[in-house]
């Protein structure tokens, strides 16, 4: 794109769809950085939505005169305003469109202007304005792109570029201004909010479509010396925020000065904006109910929001300090056979590694899913004896921290699985996972693979042979006979879930009868049947 | 005195609700056409009969503002403190209505409109103990104060036999991690933050049971419990009998998980909620 001389009203909507879209990019960053006035965490998102609701009436402007679009994103604005940097920025755009009144087409010049009434009235709109704030940026950017008028320049990309460097200048110097920012070690988050609206609009202006499509807006570090981040981050005093109240009044003959008046005893963080049919109120009150009492008596009240700022603050705490690390533990299993593969996957865990016909992997098989994961903590669940020892390896191979649950056998990896929750850290997931394997009772048939003789057992190849959690403990004639047999062993009175992983479906025929008696002769048992397709083994049977 | 409002999520026995000073405002649930006034018009058996017909798949709606602003209106001609617990604003937009309606009434009432962040009767334990602030003589910004409290301190878990309903009615939150599974599991999820996330889950009812069981026993101290089910009262009273040397069983509150609720989880809720110390 050229550079542009004359921007019509069309042109600035455009500038406020790119800012738009720059910001919200941008959004959870500079919620994160939000600690003032009440470190609630949501400037971003607040700002985010005030200039949705901007664009939504940027888009119903009655034509495309710059003075038509810039007065619809004022009324946009004001009546789509979330929390205390919503309003201050609506009241910033109440500006603009006061400079650009009148205008079919702007220049450079006109938007200079503009952004300078724009920047005084944000101020007048504020009961007692802070330093160190949005405010602040407001009128660097404005000052900048004055000076860059004054010596002569008219060309609203240059003017533009040059309120976006001061704009970073200026957060970058927020925390020497508000010291509550010092002690958090953070910009100041409407400041930064603002920042990068403008950014976002130069984006346009220099026609530079594929970076603001796939690039992404950035957090202004400070070269200020920060205190060290405390872990709680207050604001400077320790009163209770009260309710963050906000709403609209629509009337005849509304005077925005006198309401603010009324309002300054009510609490704090006041902001009164509008004009004579439109006002919109922010407080930060102990007493919501007064303030909209009083505000009933001046004409309809809309749009009314009332939160309460101690629990946003406590949220916003805990969502800062618990759970964040915790999420990003990935489970990986070794199993063989498509059905009980799937039994896995749909567990949650991260990766199979199929085990192959004798379940041995190699480490090298192990490394790679590890590596491939999208978790930094991995706990891998072998599920045979012959693996665990190849799993221990990964760990030195690594530098992601990999734990080894030591479940011998399929059902041990099942269990465990289940009782794994990625919401928890992961000393407390691997306790529960071992209490759990080492709860549920593992029996295994299959044919023997030769002749042989075990204790008193004596065994014949391709003789069934049953194991009850890994050691050989019957031989029958048949698959089903000595299924019954190894489950005879234990107390199933006692048990109350029997979960059976066939081979095929001949197995599961098979195994109908018996299945049949153990339902009939035990009534609590639940008894599942799901088809694993697992190598090697007829049945896989787990006991809880 | 303070007059309590809450809404029908909130599960308390008719024992409390129908005392002076609490006000239940009903959700709505809508069986195709039909639409009817949760615990009014539509009774907790009636509705988990027709729910497992399955003909028509029931939805809810949070009540209207204007439902809100007549019960302020008519309550405020006895009182001037209203105080309105509502469940998470996560979950339903009932918060949302509550406030809006502040601006509709017309009558002059102060009301102070608490999000309690949880829902069924861990919020119903949060009602509990404002009424009982409120008995005391505590006035609206005591009694606020006495349920931000219980807002931190109370805690639930709820188990039942499939996540299809609270996956169908969109509230599925951070249990969505429990879905899918080839076996059979019961899920348990928590509230948190006010949005519904996973607990765990058991292979068996029984597990699940144990599970709820062990929950309360990790307290050391426990000050109020709820225990509801919606259609099987022999899992809730064993649950209880199993408590009893926990918690005194009479001192339990055992509600019925209304039909709102039920929408979104199915005939075989089981909870348990309490307020203690670890």
């Amino acid at each position: 794109m050229s550079q542009v001389k004359l921007l019509s009203g069309r042109e600035l909507r455009d500038m406020f769809v790119a800012a738009t879209d720059w910001l919200e990019k941008n959004a959870p960053e500079v919620d994160a950085l939000n600690v003032f006035p009440v470190p609630d965490g949501d400037t971003g998102t607040n700002m985010t939505l005030t200039m949705r609701s901007t664009l939504e009436e940027a888009f119903r402007a009655p034509d495309h005169s710059t003075s038509a679009v810039a007065e619809a994103i004022a009324k946009g604005a004001l009546m789509g305003a979330r929390g205390n940097s919503g309003v201050i920025l609506s009241q910033i755009w109440h500006g603009l469109a006061k400079g650009l009144a009148g205008k079919e087409l702007f220049t450079g010049r006109d938007f200079a202007k503009a952004l300078t009434i724009a920047s005084m009235e944000a101020y007048k709109g504020i009961d007692n304005p802070v330093e160190g704030t949005i405010l602040t940026v407001a009128k660097d950017m404005a000052a900048a792109a004055r000076s860059q008028v004054d010596n002569g320049e008219d060309d609203i990309m240059l003017v533009v570029e040059a309120a976006v460097k001061a704009g970073r200048e200026s957060v970058a110097n927020t925390p020497n201004l508000l010291a509550v920012l010092k002690e958090a070690g953070v910009v100041d988050a409407g400041g930064q909010g603002l920042y990068t609206i403008l950014e976002g609009a130069l984006h346009y202006l220099k026609g530079e479509v594929a970076e603001a499509q796939l690039g992404k807006p950035g957090i202004i570090v400070s070269n200020v010396p920060m205190l060290a981040k405390t872990a709680q981050m207050m604001a400077a005093d320790e009163n209770p925020y009260g309710y963050c109240t906000s709403f609209i009044i629509k009337g005849q003959e509304l005077d925005p000065d006198k309401i603010r008046l009324k309002l300054k005893k009510k609490g704090e963080s006041l902001i009164v904006v509008g004009d004579k049919s439109v006002v919109r109120i922010h407080i930060h009150s102990l007493d919501p109910g007064g303030v909209l009492h009083m505000a009933t008596s001046l004409g309809t009240v809309h749009h009314v929001s009332i939160q309460n700022m101690d629990e946003q603050h406590q949220d916003f705490v805990e969502a800062q300090q618990g759970d964040i690390p915790a999420a990003d533990i990935g489970v990986i299993a070794v199993v063989s056979g498509e059905g009980l593969a799937s039994v896995f996957t749909s567990l949650g865990v991260m990766a199979v590694v199929p085990g192959g016909r004798t379940m041995n992997p190699s480490t090298k098989d192990l490394l790679q899913a590890v590596e491939a994961v999208a978790s930094d903590k991995v706990i891998i669940l072998p599920n045979n004896k012959n693996v665990i020892l190849a799993a221990r390896q990964v760990q030195a191979l690594t530098e992601k921290t990999v734990k080894i649950m030591p479940t011998r056998t399929i059902p041990q990896g099942i269990a465990a699985l289940l009782a794994f929750n990625s919401e928890l850290d992961m000393e407390t997931n691997l306790q529960a996972m071992k209490k759990a394997r080492l709860a549920v009772k593992s029996i295994a048939i299959a044919r023997a693979a030769r002749s042989t003789q075990l204790g008193k057992l004596q065994i014949k190849r391709r003789q069934p042979i049953g194991f009850l959690d890994g050691r050989l403990v019957a031989v029958a004639d048949s698959l089903v006979g000595v299924l019954a047999k190894t489950l005879a062993r234990l107390d199933l009175a006692k048990a109350e879930v029997i979960t059976v992983y066939y081979q095929n479906d001949s197995g599961r025929l098979e195994i109908g009868p018996l299945i049949g008696s153990l339902r009939e002769k035990y009534p609590q048992l639940q008894i599942e049947l799901l088809r694993g397709e697992q190598p090697h083994y007829n049945y896989i049977v787990s006991v809880e | 005195m303070v007059e309590i409002i809450t809404d029908s999520i909130c599960d308390l026995p008719s024992q409390l609700t129908e005392q002076p000073g609490i006000t239940v405002i009903p959700l709505n649930i809508l069986f195709g056409k039909e639409f009817y006034r949760d615990g009014i018009d539509l009774t907790t058996e009636e509705f988990y009969r027709r729910q497992s017909e399955g003909v028509v798949i029931p939805v809810t709606s949070a009540p209207t503002p204007s439902t809100f602003a007549e019960a302020y209106d008519r309550l405020a001609e006895a009182t001037d403190e209203i105080l309105v617990i509502t469940i998470s604003s996560e979950l339903s937009a009932t918060y949302k209505a509550a406030v809006v309606a502040i601006g509709l009434m017309k009558k002059r009432c102060r009301v102070e409109v608490v999000d309690s962040r949880w829902a069924i009767s861990a919020e119903g334990l949060i009602v509990v103990t404002a009424a009982k602030a409120v008995r005391a003589g505590a006035n609206l910004d005591e009694v606020v104060a006495v349920v931000q409290r219980s807002i931190r301190r109370v805690d639930m878990r709820a188990t039942f036999d499939t996540l299809e309903y609270l996956k169908r009615g969109g509230r599925i939150g951070a249990a969505s991690v429990l879905l899918g599974s080839v076996l059979n599991v019961n899920p348990i999820i928590t509230i948190r933050n006010g949005i519904i996330h996973p607990a765990g889950r058991e292979r068996s009812r029984a597990k699940a049971i144990d599970y709820l069981c062990n929950f309360a026993m990790s307290y050391s101290h426990i000050e109020e419990m709820a225990i509801e089910d919606a259609t099987t009262p022999g899992d809730a009273e064993e649950l209880a009998e199993r408590l009893s040397a926990k918690f005194p069983k009479e001192r339990i509150y055992r509600c019925k998980t209304s039909p709102v609720i039920g929408t979104n989880t199915g005939p075989h809720v089981l909870v348990l909620s309490l307020i203690g110390d670890r």
